[in-house]
């Protein structure tokens, strides 16, 4: 069988260059490391709800203790505002007193 | 347009695999590579998979992938100093039902031998059957460049069979 002319390249381009069989188990191998992409994808996704939800109770946590240690404080501040009123009660009353006693004082001399 | 089409990951790995082998085979002419370049194609198929409109979308879609690629793991191998133009020959024809001309095979191995831009575009031309307008849209060229590209290919191309057919003559 003698050699085809060089003319015939293009038409034998046209009708030799067919595609190929894909290799046996291409799609096999495709399907595993997608199902393996997969698997790392929701991994990592549950990871990071995970964290976000952790982050979240933490936030939660330290704000609430801020709120509460403030609300702690606040509570004191005000039982330590009333007592030092009901002293300067107990004071001015004590004065008034003291005041009427020197002013009896005064009208007996 | 078919806004309505779901991809099915599966359905376009069955349509599309023997393409895409081809072409990134074609390209760099080592089994192996084409099918790590054609498992790489559809993982990032899977993962454009929502932004696919249509089974037409998706082949153009993937042609334009698996040529990128193939001409990026040619670039790779070249900085590396490595030829892949190696198992051509030997392994091409393997699975050929039919023996394929003298010609023919010798033509599948001296496609090789020619620069990427003028391969990817005969590639296209004759294994897929583009026109050059398709194959500058596939291959993100000036139509100008793919006319040239497909001229100069088929020149060299003629040129090196017809030296390899004389040398084949005198040996005979």
């Amino acid at each position: 069988m003698g050699p085809e002319p060089i003319d015939d390249v293009e038409r034998e381009l046209r009708q030799g260059m067919l595609r190929l069989p894909a290799p046996p188990g291409l799609k096999r191998k495709i399907m595993a490391r997608k199902r393996a992409l997969d698997a790392e994808r929701t991994h990592r996704r549950v990871v990071f709800w995970q964290r976000l939800a952790a982050s979240i109770v933490l936030c939660g946590a330290v704000g609430g203790g801020v709120t509460w240690h403030n609300i702690q404080e606040r509570r004191k501040g005000e039982a330590a505002s009333q007592q030092v009123m009901v002293a300067l009660r107990i004071a001015g009353r004590a004065l008034d007193q003291m005041n009427a006693q020197l002013a009896e004082h005064n009208v007996d001399k | 347009m078919s806004h309505d089409w779901q991809p099915d990951f599966e359905k376009l790995v069955d349509e599309h695999q023997s393409m895409i082998f081809s072409l990134a085979f074609r390209m760099t002419g080592d089994r192996g590579l084409a099918e790590e370049i054609a498992q790489d194609v559809f993982l990032e198929l899977d993962r454009n998979l929502g932004r696919i409109e249509s089974p037409e979308h998706a082949l153009n879609w993937l042609r334009r992938v698996v040529m990128n690629r193939s001409a990026d793991a040619l670039r790779r191998q070249r900085v590396r100093g490595m030829d892949l133009w190696v198992e051509m020959d030997e392994n091409h024809g393997a699975t050929f039902e039919e023996r394929p001309s003298p010609l023919r095979s010798r033509l599948e191995a001296l496609m090789a031998t020619l620069p990427s831009p003028q391969r990817a575009a005969l590639v296209l031309r004759y294994q897929e059957g583009l026109t050059p307008d398709e194959i500058a849209a596939t291959l993100d060229s000036p139509l100008a460049t793919v006319k040239s590209n497909l001229q100069r290919g088929l020149k060299l191309l003629r040129a090196k069979a017809e030296s390899h057919l004389k040398e084949f003559i005198r040996g005979t």
